[in-house]
């Protein structure tokens, strides 16, 4: 009967989450794929691109989805720390620090491609710093309605 | 604190999608820009060598492109620096098109023996193309290639044979020179008058004669000049000075020695 109860906490406690994480993981997925499969005619231009990439999906998920299942604790938090910190280096790397350059062969002739990001990058830097900051906000509002509820 | 994480969470959600909506759209915008560059040209005008490349952008996109900045160096083929120019076009509205020539010169006058390098020897100019522009105001953007372009000469191999004489039984006797040059330029045929003056050893003036010259690209030119002298000045030796007057350069004299 005990059990019985148990796996019926386990499963309410669970289930919502897994299929959260499944969902968010999916939604996550389908921009990357989808962006993939726009660069992929493009790919021999970007060699980095694809295993940046890769490495990035990997980690970015692995962060999602623990931060789903840790939700209702401060690691929910960190967790969403780390994942916009990812996303960050992910955007500063591939964007090769804003300045992105390139060799492209054009009937035998070798034609050399700069494109300036800075701007572009400075803008999702900061977009991603919002996140940290949203995060940190949440983990101080978090543990101080903790406390409150400690001293109550 | 509930209302600085709602506030931060709705700036971090309207942030991403600007740069969503701004991305997507510039893709947009640069696949619908078209832009190229046609074949270079090059013709001479008035003591310049004028290289002309064809610039065309049409801008069909969502977004201005601005700043846009042209230059090209031209170099010789002992890497010495020729020229260099510069093309600003400070606006193409989304929209529209421009189509422009970026003319690069060599002014010739001051580089004479360059000129007679040019004239007389086949070469191959190294262009070096840069072309900037700023893309919606945020995106500056840089292409640059490298391309040769070959110089034929329009007096190839010019030169002078034997000398011979038209005995007409009186002083002056009318001397030939036969001349042969090819013109290897692909641009310009070289057409006009070319002057010939005889000089002996002291430097005096046997004769001078003026011919016709009509030489289309890629021909060869193999004729002769006739020039009434004083024969109790030759020498057997001296020189032969050359003034071209052609629609394309004017140069003068080139001297050859002969004898």
């Amino acid at each position: 009967m005990v059990e019985k109860g148990q796996t019926k906490t386990f499963a309410s406690k669970f289930v919502p989450r897994i299929v959260k994480a499944t969902l968010l993981v999916i939604i996550t997925y389908l921009p990357l794929y989808f962006l993939s499969a726009f660069i992929e005619p493009f790919q021999s231009f970007f060699p980095w691109y694809a295993p940046t990439t890769n490495l990035f999906a990997a980690v970015f998920m692995i962060f999602l989805v623990v931060g789903v299942f840790t939700s209702g604790t401060i690691y929910q938090y960190v967790f969403g720390v780390a994942r916009a910190l990812v996303t960050m280096i992910f955007f500063i790397c591939v964007l090769n620090g804003g300045i992105v350059a390139l060799a492209v062969p054009v009937e035998g002739a070798s034609v050399n491609v700069m494109v300036d990001f800075r701007v572009i990058l400075a803008m999702l830097v900061l977009v991603c710093l919002l996140g940290i900051g949203k995060n940190v906000v949440q983990a101080i509002d978090f543990v101080s309605a903790k406390v409150e509820t400690k001293e109550l | 604190m509930r209302y600085a994480v709602r506030a931060l969470g709705w700036a971090t959600k309207i942030v991403w999608i600007l740069m969503v909506f701004f991305a997507a759209t510039s893709v947009y915008s640069a696949l619908n820009v078209k832009m190229g560059f046609g074949q270079p040209q090059v013709f001479l005008s008035s003591g310049f060598i004028i290289i002309s490349v064809p610039l065309f952008v049409n801008n069909t996109g969502l977004y201005d492109l601005s700043e846009l900045n042209m230059t090209v160096a031209v170099t010789d083929y002992n890497e010495s620096f020729a020229s260099t120019s510069t093309t600003f076009v400070p606006l193409i509205p989304r929209g529209s098109s421009i189509e422009t020539a970026h003319n690069v010169s060599m002014s010739l006058d001051d580089t004479t023996s360059k000129l007679l390098d040019y004239l007389f020897n086949d070469t191959v100019f190294n262009l070096d193309l840069s072309l900037k522009l700023n893309f919606a105001g945020a995106i500056p953007f840089q292409v640059s290639t490298n391309m040769t372009m070959p110089w034929g000469a329009p007096l190839h191999n010019f030169s002078i044979g034997q000398f011979s004489y038209n005995y007409l039984n009186l002083t002056p006797q009318e001397l030939i020179i036969p001349i042969s040059f090819e013109n290897h330029s692909p641009y310009f045929s070289v057409d006009g008058f070319m002057r010939v003056e005889i000089y002996n050893d002291n430097s005096e003036l046997l004769g001078s004669s003026v011919s016709d010259l009509n030489v289309p690209s890629h021909s060869s030119y193999d004729g002769q000049v006739e020039t009434i002298v004083d024969v109790s000045k030759v020498t057997g030796s001296g020189e032969v000075h050359f003034y071209f007057e052609t629609s394309a350069f004017s140069i003068g004299p080139v001297v050859m020695s002969y004898g």
